[in-house]
């Protein structure tokens, strides 16, 4: 629905790692799994593409790799078009949801499948022995592989395996680097120092990412760029910030921020307000509500405890809402009566095909 | 009761049933191996004692194996014998390799079809085939020679190429489409990722279809029944003459000619139960 900004302003449109989608779609058969996508990826941004399961995000990385040929619209990389490209001329790489490492194969000798198949291919231009050699140990050292070259990828941890299925993509130095839910095989623990691990790999490498994710809290929390998709078209573009204060949808405003913002139908029939939990304050005793916000009052269904607050449900009517407050001197508990009240440059409006009309 | 429900299912069972399941296990393996055993055991009987029905010779002898070593053509024949298994498993090996990587690689359109063409050739009694078969060898002029005994088996590869798909497919996906975008070209993909991990489905398939090959009877009594051109198997019929059959030289021909079959299996036991076993076939 919304279009990002055309080529990035301080150079021409051929920059290294520049993604540039029109109308850009992809049927199996008769379903449509991307609906005439237009999305502008910026070069050398961490762009996250989040999304429910279904929603064409994983069609999207398999159109941009090459793995999946497009069937219509148009799609630059870097300013040229590469349609017709094969999946490994487009320099372009990418890092497998089950990372895909070569069993038989050494650390060192996955590393440097894809130089060795390019010195063989190309002797004159591709690189030598010891470039190969090289380029190896400068990735291991990155990516702290060093002590493991030797080992086969089933003597290595999750969270080894992974460095080096991200070694093996960037070690041909793409313009662009694909992540394919790079996190979800990850257990809990691990997943923090990996998301750490592929922000400094982004800034030390200066090649665009685009990372698909299903999860919106790491969407958030990594993108430089963030693209929400739903049913094979694109909702929103934008900085991280921007979608989440303001959300060009019905569909981004649930689907980005956690809990997801509380929707009410407006008194005139007219489409539908929204605010974040985060944003209601709670009517005291000793204070004045804001002037000019909207009220709002319940009984409180649920609490859950978050540590530094409250995550508390409340019951209005026939339908629910979601508030949190961190008024420590003040717990709610199930059953008491709750006021609160959103301050007016909080509120988000949608009209009733679900479209912001908020003049912010 | 509850203690028998929670012990029956994760102890080996023992007591009655199992004795009774013992029992009917070496009963078959018995009923396989007893034929076996009476025709090494007879090979070493004289003539005199052959038909007698005591299974230890009286008077154990070796002139058997002497006979069938000095008269009968055994390096000739073995030497024939193991050209045509080799060459029918190479070659339908290199068909399957081939075959398989093609139809999961490329995924044609055809691939159903061609699926279903190769379960039914596989479904048709290799009997309806060998007149055709046969006069299209006699007509390439080659009776009696090696391309003869080989070349025309390499049509019944169907099984060898099901088998292999079936691990070809079973890779992940995402291994091939890794090797992809690192810039392999397909036979590139088939020779650095694909064959190391079919190593032991390929040496499965060779195994099952070098023994199948080696113990065939009909396609070379066909083709190559020239005392010097044909396999063991139809060698074995010399001892068959005018005068009555040398039962005693023909088991110890027998015998000596099943040895390389034995040692195949000694070394590759495993993979060979795995062979036949995936196959589905005995």
């Amino acid at each position: 629905m919304t279009l990002t900004a055309p080529a990035p302003t301080d150079t021409s449109a051929a920059r290294s790692g520049d993604i540039q989608l029109s109308g850009l779609t992809k049927q199996y058969g008769s379903s449509t799994a991307l609906n005439a996508i237009d999305l502008h990826i910026p070069a050398g941004s961490l762009t996250v593409v989040v999304g429910p399961s279904g929603c064409g995000k994983s069609t999207l990385l398999r159109v941009l790799s090459g793995l999946e040929t497009a069937t219509r619209g148009d799609l630059l990389i870097g300013g040229q078009p590469v349609a017709n490209q094969r999946a490994g001329d487009r320099d372009v790489a990418m890092v497998f949801q089950d990372y895909a490492l070569y069993p038989h194969m050494s650390v060192a000798a996955n590393l440097s499948f894809g130089l060795r198949l390019q010195a063989r291919h190309d002797r004159r231009s591709g690189p030598s022995k010891s470039e190969i050699a090289e380029r190896v140990a400068s990735v291991a050292a990155l990516l702290g592989l060093d002590a493991l070259l030797t080992r086969k990828p089933s003597q290595l941890s999750g969270g080894q395996r992974q460095r080096v299925a991200l070694g093996r993509a960037i070690i041909r130095r793409p313009q662009v680097l694909l992540l394919d839910e790079p996190l979800s095989a990850l257990d809990s623990q691990l997943r923090a120092s990996a998301r750490a691990e592929i922000l400094r790999l982004h800034r030390e490498i200066g090649a665009t990412l685009v990372l698909v994710t299903h999860d919106q809290h790491e969407a958030l929390s990594m993108a430089t760029h963030l693209v929400v998709m739903d049913a094979g078209t694109v909702a929103q573009s934008g900085s991280a910030e921007e979608l989440f204060h303001a959300p060009a949808t019905e569909f981004v405003a649930t689907f980005v921020g956690s809990p997801a913002m509380n929707l009410m139908n407006t008194i005139d029939g007219a489409g539908r307000t929204g605010w974040r939990a985060t944003d209601a304050v709670l009517d005291s005793d000793t204070s004045s509500p804001p002037a000019g916000g909207l009220t709002v009052s319940g009984i409180t269904e649920m609490c859950e405890f978050t540590g530094d607050g409250q995550q508390v449900t409340v019951r209005s009517g026939d339908s629910t809402f979601t508030l949190i407050q961190r008024d420590g001197e003040r717990w709610l508990r199930v059953g008491d009566p709750v006021r609160a009240t959103i301050p007016p440059g909080r509120l988000h409006h949608f009209d009733t095909n679900g479209h912001r009309r908020n003049a912010s | 009761m509850r203690a028998a429900d929670t012990t029956l299912a994760t102890r080996p069972r023992r007591g009655l049933g199992g004795i009774a399941w013992h029992l009917v296990l070496a009963g078959v393996s018995l009923a396989m191996i007893f034929p076996v055993l009476w025709g090494i055991l007879t090979s070493f009987k004289p003539a005199n004692e052959i038909y007698s029905l005591s299974p230890l010779p009286a008077a154990p002898t070796l002139d058997n194996y002497a006979h069938a070593l000095t008269e009968w053509p055994v390096g000739l024949l073995v030497g024939n014998t193991f050209v045509m298994a080799a060459g029918v498993a190479i070659g339908q090996l290199l068909i399957a390799i081939l075959g398989a990587f093609a139809l999961a690689y490329f995924t044609p359109r055809a691939r159903p079809l061609v699926l279903t063409l190769l379960t039914i050739s596989l479904a048709m009694p290799p009997q309806a085939l060998i007149i055709p078969q046969f006069l299209m060898t006699a007509k390439l002029d080659w009776l009696n020679t090696d391309l003869g005994l080989i070349v025309p088996q390499l049509g019944s590869s169907a099984l060898a190429v099901l088998l292999l798909l079936q691990h070809v497919d079973g890779m992940p996906v995402s291994l091939l489409n890794a090797a992809r975008l690192d810039g392999a070209k397909p036979w590139e993909s088939l020779w650095h990722i694909v064959l190391p991990a079919l190593r032991p489905a390929i040496a499965a398939v060779t195994i099952l279809v070098f023994i199948t090959t080696w113990n065939d009877y009909l396609w070379p009594l066909l083709v190559a029944p020239r005392q010097i051109d044909t396999t063991v198997q139809i060698g074995l019929r010399q001892f068959e003459t005018a005068e009555g059959t040398n039962f005693g030289g023909l088991l110890a021909a027998a015998t000596l000619t099943s040895l390389p079959i034995l040692a195949v299996y000694l070394v590759a036991s495993r993979r060979i139960t795995d062979a036949f076993l995936q196959s589905g076939i005995k």
